[in-house]
């Protein structure tokens, strides 16, 4: 009952906001995942906040990607960034959001790692054994995704839900045969007794990529199209950055997931970022005229949580295109 | 229409086992008010989302999370029906009430008893008590693991206290002159305890004990969040992850009835054992 409520609020204050309207916010909150990615670097570097003079800029740390929809359809957060699954759900559902960004495209910093001592040489050998992922995120996707591609039946072995430290705690435990996570928390599982199975990026290869999508609320974009165009282009900054200075990011990213460097250079070499030129061509969000390949891998994520009978239904083609506006970075760039 | 038939039938029953000299009796004046007050709740409900003033994503239909009831009963969420579902929460529920009843009610006898014995625990019992349940369960789940022990561990602490206390109040508010009568005829201790105690105790008990179950329920979504594919708590948790509200209201509501039903057991139960307590109360 808090929900209806809550919305009906901030319907009130929109509208309160609209009377009297300013074209600058007073604060802008992010909300980011727990995640080896050029977020990270435009949030220690102050990008944002550069960017927007004047603004308080809150950043909140979000578990995953189920979590983060929660917090958007709460209606918490201004930006925030999920993976594709939870991106299709969010369409399917109807979250007022748009993706503006790239945020990252996932290699090896998402695995499956499986117990060393268990022999475990396919999939198939999973069978009665138990398997941990995140439910309702990437990773999630990509296992019932392979199991299906491999004709295995996902109920001969027990697959639980596990947040990602969770899953590093279980499988020191012993509890966990398999598990497909990601870093910081997935090199823990590494280093006991597990060695890396299938990648993300693998899986990319065989025709389901799986990125993090940076999102806007529309309410947000709506009363303030100019601050949007100013958060893409600190996490632009932030990518470029990233890709520039390849050392220093490293630093930035041990420091913000206290973690040894050698670490931190692992983690950023098994994700991918996608300069913001690069974002608008067809393996990524194309243009407004004309949407990338992102459409298709949302398109295709839906389809199938609709046979997994977690979305009611698969909506037209055209409510995915309609996620996808690239006008921002669009506006960015042309500066 | 149905609420007139119950108010007759309710009225019939009370009149006939008491004097009671009111017009109309006090439980089926209770059960009348208790019926409007659902069935205000319901036309709020209905009204609120016919009006389109609620976003259905937050609140959907009535007519959806009957739906949402009906599919779930025959097709299942996830693999289990709600049959299974709800029977996997209660088995939870009921074997860590059971062993916090079993352990609570003689550790509460026992250090209402003895002084001694209420210094020694009290520590431990005092300072776990209004710790949060999942700061406790991070703990649980490194120390036992994912599977049932720790979930059912964490059910179990969060009963025992309200049990323990009640217990402790209630053979320390015990009239001694009982005491005095039952020592000065003579009774053992063992026979102090059975034969005075207890049954002069029980009220308090079984009120602390219906409490504890509360707390058992509210523990309950917080114990299948980690690594559970099956559970009425569960399935509430995992659909709100994918946004399914509808079966996350049907989840909460199924919840909320089994919870109500197992109270009215235990009033039943209590009604069956201590019949004295009941006379007397009237």
């Amino acid at each position: 009952m808090f929900r209806p409520i809550a919305s009906l609020t901030a319907a009130v204050l929109a509208f309160s906001g609209l009377a009297h309207a300013s074209d600058k916010p007073d604060k802008v909150t992010v909300g980011y995942l727990n995640l080896v990615n050029a977020q990270l670097v435009t949030k220690h570097l102050g990008l944002i906040a550069k960017e927007m003079p004047g603004v308080e800029i809150k950043y909140v740390k979000v578990g995953g990607g189920g979590d983060m929809l929660r917090v958007i359809a709460g209606n918490d957060v201004d930006f925030g960034g999920i993976g594709n699954p939870p991106t299709a759900i969010a369409i399917t559902r109807g979250l007022p959001i748009k993706g503006i960004l790239v945020i990252n495209m996932l290699d090896y910093v998402e695995a499956m790692v499986v117990r060393t001592s268990k022999n475990i040489k396919s999939l198939t050998d999973l069978k009665g054994k138990t398997v941990a992922a995140p439910f309702g995120s990437t990773t999630h996707y990509l296992l019932l995704q392979a199991l299906n591609d491999e004709g295995v039946d996902p109920a001969s072995m027990k697959i639980i839900d596990l947040p990602p430290s969770d899953i590093a705690a279980a499988w020191l435990r012993g509890d966990l045969d398999a598990a497909w996570f990601w870093e910081p928390n997935l090199d823990k599982a590494v280093n006991n007794d597990g060695h890396i199975f299938l990648t993300s990026g693998l899986m990319a290869k065989r025709g389901y990529p799986t990125w993090d999508v940076g999102v806007v609320m529309n309410a947000f974009a709506e009363k303030y199209p100019d601050y949007v165009e100013k958060f893409v282009k600190a996490e632009c900054a932030g990518i470029d950055f990233w890709l520039k200075n390849p050392a220093k990011t490293a630093e930035i990213i041990a420091e913000e997931l206290s973690l040894p460097i050698a670490d931190a250079t692992r983690m950023m070499n098994g994700t991918a970022m996608v300069p913001c030129d690069q974002q608008l061509t067809a393996p990524y969000l194309g243009t407004s005229a004309k949407k990338g390949q992102f459409v298709d891998t949302l398109v295709s994520t839906a389809d199938f949580l609709v046979k997994q009978d977690r979305l009611p239904k698969l909506l037209p083609r055209k409510d995915f295109e309609n996620f996808i506006d690239p006008s921002y970075i669009e506006k960015a760039i042309a500066k | 229409m149905s609420i007139g038939t119950g108010m007759a039938v309710v009225g019939r029953e009370t009149s006939s086992d008491s004097g009671l000299k009111l017009r109309i009796p006090p439980l089926s004046r209770s059960f009348v008010l208790s019926s409007l007050s659902v069935v205000f709740l319901l036309a709020v409900w209905l009204l609120v989302t016919e009006m389109g003033w609620a976003n259905e994503l937050f609140l959907p239909k009535p007519q959806a999370v009957w739906a949402a009831f009906i599919k779930t009963m025959t097709k299942g969420y996830q693999g289990s029906t709600l049959l299974q579902h709800v029977g996997t929460s209660l088995y939870r529920i009921l074997v860590s009430f059971g062993l916090a009843c079993v352990i609570g009610v003689p550790l509460g006898i026992l250090m209402g008893v003895s002084r001694d014995a209420r210094a020694l625990l009290n520590p431990a019992i005092e300072f776990y008590r209004p710790l949060p349940p999942l700061g406790l369960y991070t703990l649980l789940v490194m120390w036992l693991g994912i599977g049932e022990t720790s979930k059912i561990s964490l059910l179990f602490l969060a009963g025992l206290p309200g049990i323990v206390i009640s217990t402790i109040q209630a053979v320390s508010t015990v009239d001694p002159i009982l005491v005095r009568a039952a020592k000065s005829l003579g009774a053992s201790r063992r026979a102090l305890i059975l034969e005075v105690y207890l049954p002069a105790a029980g009220p308090t008990i079984l009120a602390g004990m219906r409490i504890s179950l509360g707390f058992t329920y509210t523990v309950l979504v917080a114990a299948e969040i980690v690594a559970a594919s099956a559970g009425i708590g569960w399935m509430i948790w995992d659909a709100a992850k994918f946004l399914l509200s509808d079966i996350v209201i049907m989840g909460l509501i199924v919840l909320g009835l089994t919870g109500v039903a197992l109270d009215c057991l235990m009033r039943l139960i209590g009604r069956l054992l201590m019949p004295w307590t009941y006379r007397s109360q009237r």
